[in-house]
């Protein structure tokens, strides 16, 4: 490939041109004649690369700046003025662990012996807690 | 500052002398690119006139960071483009034609330059780019810049103009040996 490059060389040194004195005269006359366009104004420099960053900061800024002042100014949530007849009707389920009384006797007596089992409750709690400790 | 910087700032300043001392290395290297690719030797001649006229008068947007005869080659191939258009010829079919101009300069030789075989077989960006880099020894990165093609491209182009022109030596040489041997 060598000699494409040395042949492409040598045959451009074979193309015989010179600029003849007329056309040089020529190109002289056209130069002194031609007014050379003045310069452009140039265009708006280069922002530096912390002009981004300043620049996204402030647009998330004033974001948050509109979405604060819109909230401020959104109306209170209406209160219906007439609530709902059965307020529980609202509650969540509550999972009770409950066992029910089942009432043989007078509820004086029913009474009486819940307390005495409560005593009894307390005191069997107090034996073991100083058992423990 | 390097000369050609000194009369290059000279010349944006309006020195018609600064330009031509300029441009006196590269004139005859332009007109032999412009004479390849125009129709007649006096269409050459207009657009290497053209080609200085331009490049004095916007001179200013010259870029320092190309080299000179980048700038000016960009501006010669714009014009050369412009001078064949209102000849309404196509870079190949110069070849046809009785009164090219690049056939009345070659000097007289037993074998064809390969310079017409070039612009029989390739195409225009690819002669260009052919002529920009072994006539001018400009580097890819300049021939990309002259002709506004990516370097990927201009690599690939030359490589391709390369084999072309080997083939077309290859095939131009065992046609001369089968005529010596008869």
């Amino acid at each position: 490939m060598d000699n494409v490059a040395e042949r492409l060389r040598q045959d451009a040194r074979d193309i015989e041109v010179s600029v003849s004195s007329e056309l040089d005269d020529r190109i002289r006359a056209s130069l002194e004649s031609t007014v050379p366009e003045p310069p452009t104004p140039k265009a708006a420099p280069q922002r530096p690369p912390w002009f981004w960053w300043a620049s996204s900061l402030t647009g998330v800024a004033a974001a948050i700046i509109v979405v604060v002042i819109a909230n401020l100014q959104a109306p209170e949530p209406v209160v219906p003025a007439n609530p709902a007849a059965n307020p529980t009707a609202f509650l969540p389920p509550v999972s009770w662990k409950v066992e029910t009384a089942v009432l043989t006797s007078p509820l004086e007596q029913e009474i009486e012996d819940l307390q005495s089992d409560l005593k009894k409750a307390e005191e069997a709690l107090k034996k073991d807690i100083e058992a423990v400790f | 500052m390097s000369n050609e910087a000194t009369l290059i700032e000279a010349a944006q300043n309006g020195s018609v002398a600064a330009f031509t001392n300029l441009v006196q290395a590269y004139r005859e290297g332009l007109l032999r690119f412009l004479v390849t690719r125009t129709t007649s030797f006096a269409d050459a001649e207009d657009a290497l006139q053209e080609t200085l006229i331009n490049a004095y008068r916007y001179l200013h947007s010259y870029d320092a960071r190309w080299r000179f005869s980048t700038w000016l080659y960009r501006i010669a191939i714009n014009n050369a483009a412009r001078q064949r258009s209102v000849a309404t010829v196509e870079l190949g079919e110069l070849c046809d034609e009785e009164d090219d101009p690049l056939k009345h300069c070659i000097a007289a030789s037993d074998r064809e330059n390969l310079w017409l075989s070039a612009r029989r077989l390739l195409n225009d960006e690819m002669y260009a780019a052919m002529w920009l880099r072994y006539v001018e020894d400009m580097s890819v990165n300049d021939i990309s810049a002259v002709l506004e093609r990516s370097v990927s491209w201009t690599k690939v182009n030359l490589l391709r103009g390369r084999r072309l022109l080997d083939a077309e030596l290859n095939r131009a040489a065992t046609e001369s040996k089968s005529k010596a041997y008869g």
